[in-house]
């Protein structure tokens, strides 16, 4: 089915630059546009993180066993089949050693089991997150290796907090120790990483598009071996990442132009960031989501609010700036109003999940192969703890893992170790992450 | 763990204590040295230096040195026992350690032999005479890889090319620094995310330029306040007379046709409100394009006054007072200047009205403005959003067409002809050289697929857009040339010249005068060269240096980012903020433009100032936004040091930091960087010391771990003191009167801001040079390098003798072998 042009129209008048440009919401009943066919049957995976912590008295589960629904988690109350909650897993790598900056440690550790490097220079060094061992594994086939989604600040130069450089506090997807990726909170620009600068998924200008691009990036290519004459070792060094980089960017556009002459939806360029949260966090989780049915990337990581963030949710009673009502004093209204804030998140996450399982994939839907992993690297935010950090996992059916579930696990068990068992189900298993001791056996049970 | 720690910790003590005695001068050379040098110093380097006479290198060694830097020993890890006495290169970077040491008269240490003066600078001319003959006989230029033009450069260039503004940082991500400056070759790496950004930029600019009527509308947001900052005064000459807040956006439209303005209103967001901000009262908000009103919109009063049952309306974003903030306008394609301003009829200085409300009052929070113990919220402007274009129409004449369109083509036959006149005058520009007939068709190439099924204009559009992603215009390449003998140095082409100037001077391509003057071959001729600099620096093109150079050797560019603690320092508004920018950027650049000389940064009896400025630093009689200059009634803020700007960057949030002025005194001024602190200091702790931040620095500085750094550090900060974390001048802080009294290690005392002055004006010797390091670096987009240091002596001997002034200090490093001269590969 062809979502045709003037269907759109209707949803992306532009009035004015404010209220209406939320993308066409996708059709219910448009299949994905993959490799439905494919012989094994694709998996994805998203990690969602949230800041500081949630409300804990809200969030902790009371035992081992069948997943008790609490007001956080009600919004996702028709997944609970596919929803296991983990509870008394460490951050540990979070840690304090004695150099403050409790909040970017905090998240940079989450996805990464590392330890950051205090510093505000160029010489971060973090490790690798758990997205990128996906990415670097699903890459050849998808035209990119993962997308990473934000609601605030990007920037990864420069001191955030406490001499802790941003790139700790604005991403949490890290393609080496020492590479941050830069996040996206723009949907224009997620759509452009998409779809190019078309400025349009329609495939006649897109293919036209994409076919420049890649002429023009072959005739780089073909030019640089000339340029090579009175060059030392150093400059062709430089040269080569600069090849490197223009081959890289070609093969993603020859994937992009196999990809555009499927069918699509006709979506205009997203002119730019929402007014509300709610509508921002929608448009984004829309984008990715026509990135998984398109299998443009079957990974991606997406923080709906960072570290000491600021920003404040009065559309769900909740006025206060998250960072300073996250320091909550245990104060019991305060608390209220952090439960509401971590439920409006938990919101967003369900929004998703509904729409991945509206949208079919072969005989089943896009929920099936999709694993997502949400929480936080705080537990009491108040404490600034990264100890029993709120662990949520969202499992299609395809991975074996059984919903319905509280997994208590006992203290000191590592964060690390939830990494380490996702890796192996996702077939693409590692000895250690960050520091792990060993897999969740429980989790895999079904 | 706990073990280890401590062992490491001691061992960075340790190094730490030995670096800092190193650094600390010894009161009799630096005394007497004092005395020979009034005002003016005469030059320390060695060729002028008469009375110095040779002194056997060994021979001094021996005696004074290696009691110490023996094998055993081994004081701050430097043997001097073993090094080679005779030829001086062979070790030329330990004797350069040395020399730095000797220069600020730190060795021998305090309590130790020393020589006579005459003696010590005798063997620091020996030394350095030494190492200049050396390198001589054998020239290092250097080698700098290919060079990726960063951010801003690539930006200017997009400007100086097409004549079209962008906004680099939309489009680009920001460059990593390397020696404290961002346009490091070696740093400057080339991931494939950036290259996708590359040609989506290259796309979109293309587009731009040429005016593509499919444009999808975007919308661009630039932030204007942060929460915590008041908006009192009128904050740009763009904007009308009795306004105050706003801001005056440059902003590039790329069509003729219908834009879009919304505007967002600041909200006391802080606790349980989100209301509006100053909702109470009646503001004019004002908003024009290149200073022609486009509306005025009324919000606040009466009519939008929100009723508390309405709860609900508060909490939407859309609260209706915002919706009002929202409007089309028509403006034609180019950058125009939008500016946004509240109307300002509270006079609060005055005493007119109520007072203003702190901004982290709790009345302020709940957003009360009236009754006993509150005051006066006044509206602010958040941020603004120009969205757009909606039908646009390709202007018949922008800038960047008529820059880019040199013909238009009478028919099919004569297209291509056209095309390749375009394409190559652009080329020459973007590729900073003449471009072959090859380059050329490879342009015209993509003119053809552009153009097959679209028109000229769109075939033009996809030859420009490969253009910006080609190598010669992402990189600075500069080849050996043919038959260069492996390690040589050679004399850069004129062409390359050319391009380290433009890029030097105006972080930017070079201009077609530059360019015609470099393919003629007569750029190198000293000259030519002389005239083409003072040319260049004259040109307005040349505050890009100004601004970009300072603002990253002095840390100014964090003024855009702090944010002092709105309790502690409710006088800090937006205006404030912009104000010391605007005053250390005008002070910058009357320095350069009028050519004084660079110890006038420590010394210049002047600034600028507006109002709010004037204000702040209590300089009576100025009145109104614009900022003019200013003699200073007295020598307390003389020179750089008494400006908003360095002192707010160098103070934490919420008090003064004696340990970061210090500290950036050392870097920026002398040049002898402390040691970092050892790990897991333990921070100074309000609780278990009583008294004034300088009683208890002073008790933790009788902790010997800590007191051998801090004892030099500190009292360059403390020198400080009369100067608040905003700058404002005070004699208490809190309770306690200021004591800013000193001693630096070489026995100079100073008792107040202006003394102090006098007391670095003792080293300005270690100030120029640090200077023109850090200007090298710049210039050379490398680290400046053992085998650079003969240049450096060159330059300050050049400078010194051409009157100590900036365009002597540009030109010598212009003149110099690292800038004018290369490696060949090895």
């Amino acid at each position: 089915m062809i979502i045709t042009k003037r269907h759109l129209d209707r949803r992306t008048i532009l009035r004015g630059t404010g209220a209406a440009l939320a993308l066409p919401l996708l059709d219910a009943m448009v299949p994905a546009f993959g490799p439905a066919s494919a012989a094994t049957p694709v998996r994805r995976f998203g990690a969602m993180y949230v800041a500081m912590g949630m409300s804990m008295p809200t969030w902790l589960q009371p035992k081992d066993g069948e997943l008790a629904m609490n007001s956080i988690l009600a919004p996702l109350e028709k997944f609970r089949d596919r929803m296991v909650v983990a509870t008394g897993l460490d951050s540990e790598p979070a840690v304090s050693v004695g150099d403050n900056g409790n909040h970017p440690r905090a998240q940079a550790a989450w996805l990464t089991g590392a330890h950051a490097k205090k510093t505000d220079g160029p010489d971060i060094r973090l490790g690798v997150s758990l997205d990128q061992i996906f990415a670097r594994q699903f890459e050849k086939e998808t035209q990119l290796g993962s997308l990473e989604l934000a609601m605030e600040a990007t920037d990864l130069v420069g001191n955030c907090a406490y001499g802790f450089s941003c790139a700790y506090n604005n991403t949490i997807a890290w393609r080496s120790a020492t590479t941050p990726l830069p996040m996206e909170n723009n949907p224009r620009n997620v759509f452009e990483r998409l779809f190019g600068a078309a400025g349009t998924t329609d495939p006649k200008v897109r293919v036209r598009q994409l076919k420049l691009d890649s002429s023009i990036l072959d005739s780089v290519n073909q030019q640089v071996s000339g340029v090579r004459k009175g060059l030392g070792q150093r400059d062709v060094a430089k040269l080569a990442e600069y090849l490197d980089a223009v081959r890289d960017v070609e093969r993603r556009i020859q994937k992009a132009e196999d990809q555009a002459t499927r069918e699509m939806p006709v979506i205009a360029q997203p002119t730019g960031i929402p007014a509300t949260f709610e509508e921002h966090a929608r448009l984004m989780f829309d984008l990715q989501l026509l990135a998984f049915q398109t299998d443009l990337t079957r990974v991606f990581t997406f923080v709906l609010a960072r570290e000491s963030s600021t920003r404040s949710y009065p559309e769900v009673g909740v006025p206060d700036s998250h960072h300073p009502l996250s320091h909550h004093q245990n104060n019991a209204e305060k608390l209220g109003r952090l439960a509401k804030l971590n439920a409006f998140h938990v919101k967003q996450l369900a929004y998703f999940v509904e729409r991945l399982q509206a949208t079919k994939e072969g005989d089943g839907t896009l929920l099936d192969g999709t694993m997502l992993l949400y929480g936080s690297g705080m537990s009491d935010s108040n404490m600034h703890s990264p100890r029993n950090v709120p662990t949520l996992l969202v499992s299609g059916k395809n991975f074996g893992i059984k919903g319905n579930r509280s997994l208590l696990f006992k203290d000191g068990t590592p964060l690390s170790n939830l990494q380490l068992t996702l890796a192996e189900k996702f077939g693409a298993p590692v000895e250690k992450f960050g520091d792990s001791s060993g897999q969740l056996s429980t989790l895999a049970g079904v | 763990m706990v073990v280890s720690s401590a062992t490491a910790r001691r061992g960075l003590v340790g190094l730490g204590l030995l670096t800092c005695v190193l650094w600390s001068a010894s009161d009799q050379v630096m005394a007497a040295r004092a005395a020979r040098r009034p005002g003016t110093a005469p030059t320390q380097a060695s060729a002028s230096a008469p009375a110095a006479q040779a002194v056997p290198v060994k021979a001094f060694v021996d005696q004074y040195c290696v009691t110490c830097h023996n094998s055993r020993m081994k004081a701050a890890n430097l043997i001097l026992q073993d090094k080679n006495t005779d030829d001086l290169a062979r070790d030329a970077e330990t004797w350069e350690r040395v020399l730095v040491k000797l220069h600020a008269g730190a060795m021998p240490p305090p309590n130790s032999k020393r020589p006579d003066v005459a003696t010590y600078q005798g063997f620091i001319t020996t030394l350095e005479q030494g190492l200049d003959a050396a390198v001589a006989k054998a020239p290092n230029p250097g080698r700098p890889p290919i060079h990726r033009l960063n951010r801003l450069e690539y930006t200017n260039a997009i400007r100086d090319i097409f004549s079209l503004q962008i906004d680099g940082k939309l489009m680009l991500p920001g460059d990593d620094s390397g020696f404290g400056f961002d346009n490091i070759a070696d740093v400057l790496s080339l991931s494939p995310g950036l290259m996708e950004r590359y040609l989506l930029a290259a796309n979109k600019i293309s587009r731009l330029a040429v005016g593509d009527p499919n444009v999808v509308p975007g919308v661009t947001v630039y932030d204007v306040s942060d929460r915590t900052m008041g908006q009192d005064d009128r904050m740009s000459e763009q904007l009308p007379f009795g306004s105050r807040g706003g801001a005056a956006i440059k902003h590039y439209f790329p069509l003729d046709g219908e834009y879009s303005v919304k505007f967002t209103l600041q909200r006391s967001d802080l606790a349980a409100t989100n209301m509006i901000r100053g909702l109470d009262v009646e503001n004019l908000i004002d908003v024009r394009l290149d200073r022609q009103r486009l509306k005025v919109v009324k919000i606040g009063g009466s009519g939008d006054k929100p009723t508390f049952g309405a709860v609900a309306n508060y909490y939407a974003e859309e609260f209706a007072p915002d919706e009002k903030a929202e409007f089309r306008f028509k403006a034609t394609a180019g950058t125009h200047t939008l500016g946004i301003s509240l109307n300002r009829d509270h006079w609060a200085m005055e005493g007119v009205g109520p007072a203003r409300l702190s901004l982290t009052s709790d009345a302020f929070n709940q957003g009360v403005t009236s009754g006993p113990g509150t005051g006066r919220i006044d509206m602010t402007i958040r941020k603004l959003e120009i969205g757009g274009p909606f039908d646009g129409k390709i202007p018949a004449a922008s800038d960047a067409r008529k820059r880019i369109f040199v013909c238009r083509p009478t028919g099919a036959a004569d297209e291509a002809a056209c095309a390749s006149r375009i394409m190559g005058a652009l080329a020459r520009r973007a590729y900073r050289r003449p471009v072959s007939p090859e380059e050329v068709a490879t342009l015209v190439t993509f003119y053809k697929k552009g153009r097959d099924g679209a028109d000229f204009d769109t075939g033009i559009q996809t030859a420009i857009a490969r253009m910006l992603v080609d190598i010669n215009f992402l990189f600075r390449l500069e080849k050996d040339p043919g038959g260069a003998k492996p390690g040589m140095p050679y004399r850069l082409t004129d062409l390359d010249l050319a391009s380290r100037l433009s890029f030097f001077l105006w972080s930017s391509v070079p201009d077609d005068e530059l360019l015609r003057v470099a393919a003629s071959g007569t750029l190198s001729q000293p000259l030519v060269l002389e005239r083409q600099v003072k040319r260049m620096l004259a040109d307005s093109r040349s505050s890009m240096m100004i601004g970009n150079f300072f603002d990253q050797w002095l840390y100014l560019r964090n003024m855009a980012s702090v944010r002092p603690d709105p309790k502690k320092f409710p006088a800090f508004d937006e205006n404030l903020r912009v104000g010391f920018q605007e005053e250390t950027r005008l002070f910058l650049e009357s320095q350069v433009r009028e050519d004084r000389p660079v110890t006038e940064l420590i010394t210049a009896n002047y600034t600028f100032v507006n109002e709010r400025v004037a204000r702040h630093y209590g300089i009576p009689n100025v009145s109104g936004s614009h900022f003019r200059r200013v003699t200073l009634p007295d020598d307390r803020r003389a020179g750089l040091l008494g400006q908003g700007a360095v002192l707010t960057v160098t103070s934490y949030a919420d008090r003064t930091s004696v340990v970061q002025r210090g500290k950036w005194v050392m870097d920026h001024m002398l040049g002898v960087p402390p040691p970092p602190p050892p790990a897991n200091v333990p921070p100074l702790d309000a609780t278990v010391i009583e008294g004034s931040l300088r009683q208890r620095m002073e008790l933790h500085r009788k902790n010997p771990v800590c007191a051998t750094c801090h004892t030099q550090i500190d009292p360059l900060g403390f020198a400080l003191e009369n100067f608040d974390a905003i700058g404002t001048y005070r004699t208490m802080d809190g309770n306690t009167p200021v004591n800013a009294t000193g001693k630096l290690v070489d026995g100079t005392t100073f008792d107040n801001p202006a003394d102090f002055r006098k007391a670095l004006l003792t080293r300005q010797d270690a100030f120029r040079r640090t200077l023109t390091e850090k200007l090298l670096t710049y210039a050379m987009g490398r680290g400046v390098e053992t085998f650079d240091m003969p240049s450096v002596r060159q330059i300050l001997r050049e400078t010194k003798t051409s009157g100590d002034r900036w365009s002597s200090v540009v030109l010598a490093i212009v003149k110099s072998k690292p800038f004018q001269m290369r490696r060949a590969e090895s």
